[in-house]
């Protein structure tokens, strides 16, 4: 590795490590506007100019440009490198307006620190500026061109970085513009990551506008747990609200870059309706009256009618925190195991994801932006984890063949071969896939165990299915064939629940294979991996919930953050059930149907109001600081004036506790066995501390991954079920309830940032099962179900699986009229409407 | 193809054919802008539209190219288009005073057309034609070694010309 002296300190790197680089591990911040590692070097502003004293180069160079190389030596205070820098942020300060007093920007100012920094404090040129008129870029994003000082990261962090074709760089010259062909909302998903990479004030967010000053901010690392990959982000707030959440570098996952969902979901913890007061038999009460009040009920409960009648369910947006306890509330009061997931065909599925991770194929999101070969099975990424969207699509940059191995329409900002199957089909296609690829390859080479896997996939069904991918399927097995970091990436939601298990056995069968092979889940929530860790070995389903609480069996149920109604497949059947209970306790932030029928309400706090530890879906253990301590918002207390004008000793809305904190105090007043323990073994992985123990300066930055080094699953244990095929579609569609980028998500949808652009409801037909059954575009189509009539948009795609019918749980959507989550809707009950 | 439909039939199977015989059909982008620039007058926002459709390429991206290249309008111009070349050899034989005369003689400011819709003055990066600097480019005819008199006799011969197509030809 070469080694470079930069101001008499020196430093050993990496091969291919830039100067700027190089010096930034050292703690020196040469100034750049145009360098983002993410997006790579181009040399266009010209800011960070060091001299080269010694080596293969001579004077005065771009540090962004120039690999270290053995021998450098660099100085970036020699004078004529300060000389330079200085003249250019003059240069490039010419027509920058002298609005920072008013800019949103100011103070979080690249271009304030380093015209600061660079010495050019004080304006000389008298001329007149040149100006720009602004476009509209759609409800997240504000525009104000004057500003620019045309350092290209937005347009290729836009274009190239995440292959979006609507803004870009126009003009020629002195005129060069940064836009749109028209005013209109931004196309990108990952628009809002414009705000964070301008260098200065030409993209500022829209919901934080005129708001806030920078410096005024609380600011905390947080986490997002808008999907499940834990994608790392700064919360900001003031004056009780949360107004911007921005990205955060996280090496693992291997960027800065958040998506929008992520960035302007956040205002679930803001709203008007959020539920912050404590209700006992629709009175409202202070917290500590309703904790014990729903210990007192809980206690008449457990010593009528035993622990078995009491059921807790929590969800996979809760903190780890709050699943542990809750796990420890139910352990030490002999409850049943509590139930983190409403669909349990999608819980058999994520549990069997966090069976089979371990050390030996897991891959982070890095880790798929490096794959030279995707395949996504029963995963739609830019709709259930959209960064993965842009991970896969790094991969394409790289070089990578991406394949999407899914039922549904495929929107991916990045080439990719589409084979639309049927979940049913899936498996088999997978199989087929990797058993003619590594069907050619030596033979006795594979372990033996391995070998006779190989033999057992089948190698036809995929050639027998009733999609002609014929050209497609050949470029893609020579690409598989070639490949030397193939990556799996696997759904939960969709698929059948041994998809996951087949997954991990082709990846160990791949590795061994070809040396090395990724494995990358997809989960339903941002801690639906430590859900299925907690929700015991007991196969407890929520549907034998709803079923005991018919029969009058459970008498209470407790939810934890969740709304089983968002889910579960049939409403009236749940609400009837429900009404049965004796005791309904409901622990929430979000306003719900659940929580309007509770007995006992207790608020609870959100991700920004108190430290909390969530599980992504590679076992990656992350922890997000609370930003605030919460109440109701000074915007909303003071009717908009401010100061305030009536002032008192207590915070309004402040009346609520961490979920965990609330299942503690009952679990206490009802004298549950022993103090409540959070330091569970299944948290010890290896020799270190649970992550829920010990300070937080002494955690890793990236998290901490949590999975075993191998699997105790056995691997190729299940294989003869893998293959067997379900009945025959026959005149009816599979139903498919999927997630969408925007509208579906439980949390963002109460953000009234999401609200303005999430599309109407609607779902997808293949358009020759449109055709069969009369039906075309954008009519809308009523189903006759067991619950109702469920009326809906239609929309129809070539390239989709035939015989499936994909319904988005949009939240605008009365959907929930089936009888069970896996349904096939008969054609004769589909008419247009 | 919602805007394509406002070509004329032969016309627009000529350009989807031409653009078919390209590797990309992003290469072809400044060809099928030109043609359709030939064809509307100027890059009127529908005609960029009808290039859009035609080339399965953004709005965005023509723009990018078509706000770029000289010789795309974007704004509609006169039937003679009057590139002044504006580089250094050109400024050494006198470019600034016989930008002058053209504009004054022709009452209108650079980048702006004249009132009968006969004559537009933009400049332009260098025409390489410094051995018979100053030089113009009318309509893709070419003009050296300009003085006063030879842009008056240049334009008066243009305002009387009744033949000449309308557009660059």
């Amino acid at each position: 590795m070469p080694r470079i002296v930069i101001d008499g300190l020196e430093i050993e790197v990496p091969q291919e490590t830039k100067v700027i680089d190089a010096a930034e591990r050292l703690g020196i911040m040469i100034p750049r506007f145009c360098y983002l590692k993410s997006l790579g070097a181009v040399g266009a502003c010209r800011v960070c100019a060091v001299k080269f004293l010694q080596g293969p180069f001579k004077g005065v160079q771009m540090s962004c440009m120039v690999d270290v190389q053995d021998g450098m030596v660099v100085s970036t205070t020699d004078d004529e490198a300060v000389a330079f820098r200085r003249q250019v942020i003059e240069w490039l300060m010419l027509n920058h307006p002298h609005d920072c007093p008013v800019c949103d920007e100011g103070g979080q100012c690249l271009l304030q620190d380093e015209t600061v920094s660079g010495g050019h404090g004080i304006r000389r040129y008298k001329g007149s500026k040149r100006t720009y008129r602004n476009q509209y870029l759609g409800e997240f994003i504000a525009h104000e061109m004057n500003r620019c000082i045309h350092c290209y990261r937005c347009s290729r962090f836009y274009q190239e970085y995440c292959g979006y074709r609507d803004l870009g760089v126009m003009q020629i010259a002195d005129r060069v513009y940064f836009g749109r062909f028209q005013n209109g909302q931004l196309e990108s998903p990952f628009s809002g990551n414009l705000v964070d990479l301008c260098p200065t004030g030409v993209y500022t967010d829209i919901p934080a506008r005129y708001k806030v000053r920078s410096w005024d901010l609380d600011r905390s690392p947080s986490v997002c747990i808008h999907c499940s990959l834990g994608c790392n982000t700064v919360a900001n707030a003031r004056y009780r609200t949360v107004w911007r959440v921005e990205g955060r570098y996280n090496e693992a996952l291997g960027s800065e870059f958040i998506c929008d969902r992520g960035r302007f979901g956040f205002g679930y913890t803001n709203q008007p309706s959020r539920p912050r007061q404590a209700r006992v038999d629709s009175r409202s009460v202070a917290l500590s009256d309703a904790l014990k009040s729903a210990a007192e009920k809980l206690s008449r409960i457990h010593a009528a009618s035993g622990p078995r009648a009491i059921a807790c369910v929590g969800s996979a947006r809760n903190s780890l925190e709050t699943q542990t306890m809750l796990k420890s509330l139910c352990d030490g009061l002999g409850l049943p195991a509590p139930c983190f997931f409403v669909n349990s065909q999608t819980e058999k599925a994520v549990k069997r994801a966090v069976a089979s991770l371990d050390e030996r194929v897991a891959v982070s999101l890095n880790g798929v932006a490096h794959g030279d070969f995707i395949v996504a099975v029963g995963v739609d990424p830019l709709n259930e984890a959209p960064m993965l969207a842009l991970a896969m699509r790094q991969a394409h940059r790289r070089g990578a063949l991406l394949v999407i191995l899914d039922p549904r329409p495929s929107f991916l900002p990045a080439p990719h071969v589409h084979l639309g199957f049927a979940p049913g089909e899936l498996n088999g296609v997978l199989g087929s896939l990797v058993g003619k690829a590594l069907e050619t390859g030596d033979e006795g080479k594979l372990p033996p165990l391995h070998e006779d896997f190989l033999k057992s996939l089948p190698l036809e069904s995929l050639f027998k299915a009733p999609v002609n991918h014929g050209e497609e399927l050949d470029v893609v097995l020579s690409a598989l064939q070639k490949s030397r970091r193939p990556v799996l990436v696997c759904g939960s939601e969709i698929v059948r629940e041994n998809t996951p298990s087949l997954c991990a056995d082709l990846a160990l069968l791949m590795r061994s294979a070809k040396g090395q092979c990724g494995l990358f889940y997809v989960l339903p929530g941002a801690n639906a991996f430590g859900g299925a860790l907690l929700s015991g070995s007991e196969e407890s389903s929520f549907m034998e919930v709803v079923e005991s609480m018919e029969q009058g069996c459970t008498k209470a149920l407790v939810l934890v953050e969740s709304d089983p109604f968002l889910q579960f497949p049939h409403k009236d059947r749940l609400k009837r059930a429900m009404e049965k209970l004796e005791l309904l306790i409901v622990l929430d932030h979000l306003p719900s149907l659940s929580a309007e029928m509770s007995h006992v309400f207790l608020p609870t706090s959100t991700l920004f109001e108190v430290d909390s530890t969530f599980i992504n879906q590679e076992g990656r253990v992350q922890w997000s600081r609370a930003v605030h301590e919460g109440g109701i918002p000074m915007e909303q207390w003071t009717e908009g004036n401010h100061p305030p004008r009536a002032h008192g000793a207590i915070i309004p809305g402040q009346d609520f506790k961490a979920a965990g904190k609330v299942l503690e105090e009952i679990a206490r007043n009802m004298g549950a066995s022993g103090e409540v323990s959070l330091s569970d073994p299944r948290f010890r992985p290896g020799k270190g501390a649970s992550p829920l123990e010990g300070a937080p300066g002494d955690r890793p930055g990236d998290g901490m991954r949590l999975i075993p080094r191998e699997s105790s699953r056995e691997p190729f244990s299940a294989r003869e079920e893998y293959f067997t095929f379900g009945e025959d579609a026959g005149d009816s569609l599979e139903l498919l309830l999927v997630e969408a980028l925007f509208g579906t998500e439980e949390l963002s949808a109460h953000s009234p940032a999401l609200e303005k652009v999430e599309p109407k409801p609607h779902m997808w037909m293949h358009e020759q099962d449109a055709s069969m059954l009369g039906f075309s575009q954008d009519d809308v189509i009523a189903m006759d179900l067991e619950g109702g009539v469920v009326e809906v948009r239609l929309k129809v795609s070539p390239s989709m699986a035939r015989g499936v019918l994909v319904l988005p749980r949009h939240h605008r959507l009365q959907w929930q009229k089936f009888r069970d989550i896996s349904v096939r809707v008969p054609h004769d009950r589909m008419r247009k409407s | 193809m919602a805007y394509a439909d406002l070509l004329p039939e032969e016309m627009r199977k000529q350009l989807i054919q031409r653009i078919a015989e390209g590797e990309t059909a992003r290469e072809q982008a400044i060809d099928v802008m030109t043609a359709l620039q030939n064809h509307f007058g100027h890059m009127s926002d529908q005609a960029m539209l009808v290039a859009s459709e035609l080339l399965a390429m953004t709005p965005l991206e023509l723009e990018e190219l078509a706000t770029f290249y000289n010789f795309i309008y974007r704004q509609p111009v006169g039937k003679y288009v009057i590139h002044v070349c504006d580089s250094a050899v050109c400024w050494m034989h006198g470019h600034e005073s016989l930008m002058d005369h053209l504009l004054s003689r022709l009452k209108i400011r650079l980048g702006e057309t004249t009132e009968d819709g006969l004559f537009t003055v933009l400049p332009v990066c260098c025409l390489g034609y410094c051995d018979h600097a100053p030089a113009m480019l009318v309509n893709r005819h070419i003009h050296g070694e300009l003085t006063r008199e030879k842009i008056d006799r240049i334009l008066t011969r243009l305002a009387e010309e009744p033949h000449l197509p309308t557009g660059m030809k």
